[in-house]
């Protein structure tokens, strides 16, 4: 069998949201189609099903392999959304996924159930305060204070910026009332993949027989949850594109909101310290001081912070990985959404092999990538620099970002793209970076300079054999953008 | 019978944590001395003259009963033993920091403070009938959020303190899946108190107008909690006395100091500056001072950081020079300590000039935020502020604590900017120089203001202080303040504010010296400006100043600070015109135009004594073409606007902290509680 020359990487438009699919050819005959996820932040069934419908017969109904990376709407809702088309007439060979998706594996149970009690109480703590927004009592009293209307409308931002993480995070029912893991997810381990799922671990190297000459290298999730806990590089440090610090984990929050039984979610101290007389309890409810009064605020510093936390905490348990085309050493990175801890990780995995002269194998695969998903969406936190960019130095670099302005939550686009990344990414690629809807998108912070006329500039850097090989390569349409990586440089 | 001057109150030192370690447990316990004061129990609430404690944990829908202490049992045994499980020792903790913090800035100032105001929006037409209002009591919660997070709250003029449960670092220091509470940590306690109280002095230091802005706020509160801590002598002795002898080790206080902030989680960040453990000796070392990072680091806490390790170096070399000769007379002049233990009075002596030291800087650094400018602090500044202030008050300086500091800011790539040559005389802000004309017009605010200092001199009450001030500025007397200030009933009063407006107007010399514009012609410069009352501004932070220096220096002065605004458009990062605010509310703006709101402002010290003013410490607004200086007309101050332009919309973004990223519109989105983002860890 000869070996594999091509592969095409289709982006479907679905919105902010991964959906990939890649097909990997030996000269002009197809050899292998593979699917990397399926969800978008938001879009009506109707609209996704052209998306939907275009990817099935694209694929002839047939996926080798599908590949979730992780739990989050934004990679799986299409499967939620247009579960019909993707539970008939569409067979899967093969599904894999994170390792932290084995619901048979004790530490995998034991840590969902922790997680999945803090992803309650973000449910509740923002069902808490969107309620408490609504009543007319308590806004009419914050409007009376400075610069009130400014606080009343900042407080529903608050509110509706820790809804869509919610969203984000899990299903719920028609109020709005969480009702458990995201149904997306459920319909791809149940109805589609039928429990038959394969969990990867980082080390692991794979190969299919259909496709040879290509290693599947698994980076991440880390299996440490340390590793998972992280969102950025130590504080000060250059290994992020911003400066941070590691998130602090406090389960007093989840427990007393989720009003647990269990002694964290009651009083800390002995009744006999209960004020009886209800004389402070008077005293602070007196309406010519309500401005001073807190009952929110434990709920807003809490249910943020916790949000921040789910968040990161689902993005580094992203599958993710590097497919190698092994006569050339080329690389595509496939990373999710992983944030820095993930990152980080895999630079200590134990490989049974080393790197090209002697390096470790991860950074080998770094210096060798030729084609990089762009992980988060070109958010602050999803590349990291040192341990990640700075190590991809191939020349042909070309990337793909899955953002999208007219699809998104208006809350996050204070954190997408990032300009740090941005401009980055955009050097190194010499302008070969391809997002899914540039509309709306600057390349400053002035808003001057539009992105699709700074990556079109930039592309001029490119030299001529360069710039004929990358047009050669591109393609676009209404519904998806789509690139070709070569095996081989020379082809 | 006389009243007790003091009430004494047991409480720990650090925190809790180091009262289970066998080696610290005995220095973990001390007894707090505050000045002793009226307490109000009558609402089942805790009420002094600063602070009310209100022990409601929201979380739990609780209301936890007030310690009381004029019970026979609580007086008698100088409050309640420390312990975690008691609300009511927590509240004890909390106030005894509390008022000590409030105490060690009224003694470094040499007056009451008082708390921010709370800001109103003035709009008769909606029952909004007044500007501010003033604010007698902090709230305290002890109890009210549940993370590991405490945090000052300038809207509702309150402190929150968090509990949680702890997932320590060091397993041996905390078991896991204990309770913390931030309000039984003094170094929290009296940190977030000095941002409420910093709040009070200087109410735009919360908006971040420069990198420095924030990261002063957090490393002064650091500062405040570090040398309050070693004022404590009895903290000191015990670790002298450990480490016995190797006193040319001046790691010691350094680790020290780190220590304390380690404690509970995330308030070590800010020391981390001063050093770490080194990995391979497994010794604690001080940082190297890296000058590059004051141009790097632009997160809030860590560049906190930097100011901390600065003073906390002046520190060090002050304190050495201070124990260099019981040095010589403990080794014989050899260096070399003989061995065992260290003689008990060596401990003693050496605890007491620590602790002495501490007690220097502490003042040193809080007396220097009366000559920093009102809006836009910077590290600079700050360092000139603190050598001015030290000159006026103390003439001799034998330990050369003025030099202790400049070198240490210099060694971290902090300079002043605008000075040509780094030394203590350029450092020092110059003494005012104006033309006998407008002079003249500076002694009758002068005489005015001395009258003003008598009439406040009377008054101990802050609210009385609070009220004739605010009299004095805005002309409003009431009736019944009248009486207090001796006045006649229908006695007419000028207005500081009013007086200046008229006899500034007179001179451009008064626009030179403060940056600011008087007169008619403010609205060329986006001022909004009445033809009755000419460009408008406000004057804030009236004080008077009375301290008596170590050598008998009386320093007598009255400061006060003049603040403008004016509306800029900006273009392409220029500044493209300008517009009035507060009155062109429906401007319109071109494509590309963003409209940006400046503030320029300046602090006036004037001495009483002498009746001249004596420094004018500017943010200007305006500046003059350097080419001719006496005469020209007055320009915006494009370059200082461009820059906090670029600052706000750039730079900053970056520094934002993760929860501000996603939760608010811009860093400089104050509907929600600014200093507690700046604690999310």
């Amino acid at each position: 069998m000869s070996n594999i020359t091509h592969a095409d990487i289709r982006m479907y438009g679905t919105g902010t949201g991964d959906c990939f699919v890649l097909k990997f050819f030996s000269d002009e005959s197809q050899k292998f189609t593979m699917m990397i996820d399926g969800g978008t932040w938001k879009g009506t069934k109707s609209h996704l099903s052209k998306y939907v419908r275009n990817l099935k017969k694209y694929v002839s109904g047939h996926i080798d392999l599908l590949v979730i990376t992780h739990e989050h709407k934004d990679h799986v809702y299409l499967f939620d959304a247009c579960s019909d088309l993707f539970t008939k007439n569409f067979t899967i060979d093969e599904v894999w996924m994170a390792w932290s998706e084995d619901d048979q594996n004790d530490l995998v149970k034991e840590w969902k159930d922790k997680f999945g009690q803090k992803k309650k109480a973000l449910a509740i703590a923002s069902d808490k305060i969107s309620l408490a927004i609504q009543d007319e009592k308590l806004t009419v009293q914050l409007s009376k204070g400075f610069n009130g209307t400014e606080v009343v409308k900042r407080f529903k931002k608050f509110s509706s910026s820790l809804n869509d993480f919610k969203e984000l995070h899990f299903s719920v029912d028609s109020s709005g009332k969480y009702k458990g893991g995201l149904k997306g997810m459920e319909i791809i381990k149940k109805q589609i993949a039928k429990d038959n799922i394969k969990y990867c671990k980082p080390g692991e190297i794979e190969s299919i027989s259909k496709l040879p000459g290509i290693k599947f290298h698994i980076l991440g999730p880390p299996e440490s949850f340390e590793a998972i806990k992280k969102e950025h590089g130590k504080k000060g440090s250059e290994d992020t594109y911003d400066h941070n610090k590691v998130l602090k984990r406090s389960d007093s929050f989840s427990a007393v909101i989720t009003e647990q039984s269990s002694a964290m979610g009651q009083s800390p101290f002995d009744e006999k310290y209960n004020d009886s007389s209800a004389k402070s309890k008077n005293y602070y409810n007196q309406s010519d001081s309500f401005w001073r009064t807190i009952d929110l605020d434990w709920l807003v510093s809490g249910a943020g912070n916790l949000a921040l936390r789910v968040n990161t905490g689902i993005n580094n348990l992203s599958l993710a990985m590097a497919i190698e085309f092994e006569d050339s050493g080329r690389v595509m990175l496939f990373p999710g959404d992983a944030e820095f801890g993930s990152w980080e990780s895999w630079h200590n995995i134990e490989w049974n092999k080393k790197g090209k002269k002697g390096k470790h194998l991860t950074e080998d695969l770094l210096n060798r990538t030729v084609f990089y998903k762009v992980a988060h969406h070109l958010s602050h936190n999803g590349t990291a620099k040192e341990k990640g960019l700075e190590m991809m130095t191939s020349s042909d670099l070309v990337a793909m970002a899955t953002l999208d302005f007219e699809a998104i939550s208006s809350n996050w686009k204070s954190t997408m793209p990032n300009r740090g990344i941005l401009k980055d990414l955009i050097n190194k690629t010499k302008g070969r970076l391809i997002i899914m809807n540039e509309k709306d998108l600057f390349y400053d912070f002035d808003e001057k300079v539009t992105l699709k006329d700074k990556i079109e500039s930039e592309r001029l850097r490119l030299n001529e054999k360069q710039q004929k090989a990358f047009k050669k390569s591109f393609k676009e349409t209404k519904l998806y953008k789509q690139y070709t990586v070569q095996t081989n440089l020379e082809n | 019978m006389d009243l007790p001057s003091v009430r004494k109150l047991r409480g720990y030192a650090f925190d809790p944590s180091l009262s289970i370690r066998l080696e610290t447990h005995q220095i973990n316990e001390i007894t707090y001395e505050v000045p002793w004061e009226e307490i109000d129990y009558s609402d089942g609430t805790l009420r002094g003259e600063y602070v009310e404690i209100i022990d409601y944990d929201p979380s739990v829908k609780e209301f936890y009963e007030t310690i009381d202490f004029n019970n026979q049992s609580i007086l008698a045994e100088n409050g309640l033993a420390p312990s975690e499980s008691n609300p009511k020792f927590h509240q004890q903790m909390v106030y005894a920091v509390v008022m000590t913090t409030i105490k060690n800035f009224e003694r470094a100032l040499g007056r009451k403070m008082l708390w921010s105001t709370r800001k109103l929006d003035y709009d008769p037409q909606n029952g909004k009938s007044k500007y501010e209002e003033y604010i007698d009591r902090i709230r305290i919660y002890p109890h009210a959020i549940r993370e590991a997070n405490a945090y000052y709250s300038p809207q509702k003029k309150a402190l929150l303190f968090g509990y949680f449960h702890s997932n320590p670092m060091d397993q041996k220091d905390q078991m896991p899946g204990t309770l913390v509470y931030t309000c039984l940590s003094h170094d929290i306690i009296a940190h977030e108190t000095t941002h409420a109280i910093l709040d009070g002095l200087q109410r735009h230091y919360n908006e971040p107008s420069n990198p420095d802005v924030l990261a002063f706020h957090e490393g002064f509160a650091d500062l405040v909690a570090l040398f309050q801590h070693f004022t404590f002598p009895d903290v000191l002795k015990h670790q002298i006395a450990v480490t016995r002898g190797d006193l040319s080790r001046q790691n010691l206080l350094g680790e020290l100091a780190q220590q304390f902030g380690v404690a509970i989680g995330h308030y070590g960040s800010l020391r981390d500056a001063i050093g770490g453990i080194n990995e391979e000796t497994g010794e604690w070392e001080k940082n190297i001072p890296n000058p590059n990072e004051y141009n790097e680091v632009m997160e809030p806490h860590h560049r906190g950081g930097i100011l901390v390790a600065a003073v906390f170096d002046a520190f060090l070399a002050i304190y050495e020079r201070r124990v260099a000769d019981l040095n010589r007379i403990a080794s014989n002049g050899t260096g070399i300590l003989p061995q065992g233990e260290l003689h008990p009075d060596l401990v003693n002596r050496l605890a007491t000039e620590a602790s002495k030291t501490a007690q220097h800087v502490l003042y040193m650094c809080i007396r220097a935020i009366d000559y920093c400018p009102p809006t836009d602090i910077t590290f600079g500044e700050y360092l000139r502020a603190i050598i001015t202030a030290d000159c006026d008050l103390v003439s001799s300086d034998p330990y050369a604590y003025r030099l202790a500091f400049m070198e240490a800011f210099k060694k971290r790539g902090i300079y002043p900017q605008g000075i040509v040559s780094l030394s203590i005389e350029s450092l020092w802000y110059p003494k005012i120089s104006i033309p006998e004309g407008p002079n003249s017009m500076i002694e009758i605010i002068a005489n005015f203001l001395r009258d003003y200092s008598h009439k406040v001199a009377y008054y101990t009450n802050r609210k009385d202080i609070y009220e004739i001030t605010k009299g004095i500025i805005s002309g409003n007397i009431s009736l019944e303040l009248r009486k207090k200030m001796l006045l006649q009933p229908d006695e007419y009063v000028m207005s500081l504010h009013r007086r200046i407006n008229v006899k500034f107007n007179k001179s451009n010399d008064f626009i030179k010296m403060t940056g600011l514009m008087f007169g008619n012609i403010g609205e060329n410069f986006g001022i909004r400006t009445s033809s009755s009352n000419g460009a408008s501004f406000s004057v804030q932070n009236l004080r008077l100043v009375n301290r008596v220096g170590p050598n008998g220096n009386k320093v007598n002065q009255v400061v006060f600070s003049i603040i403008q605004k004016s509306g800029v458009i900006i273009k392409d990062d220029k500044v493209l015109r300008t517009f009035i605010p507060d009155r062109n509310v429906d401007l319109t703006l071109e494509k590309m135009e963003k409209a940006f709101i400046y503030r320029g402002g300046c602090t006036l010290i004037l001495d009483l004594d002498s009746r001249k003013l004596k420094y004018s410490i500017k943010k200007p607004l305006l500046v003059f073409r350097l080419k001719n200086r006496n005469q020209g007309n007055p320009l915006l101050n494009k370059e200082a606007i461009e820059k906090q332009w670029l600052f706000q919309n750039e730079t900053s973004v970056n520094a934002m902290s993760e929860f501000q990223k996603y939760f608010s519109a811009t860093i400089n989105d104050h509907a929600f509680e600014p200093f507690a983002l700046l604690h999310q860890h």
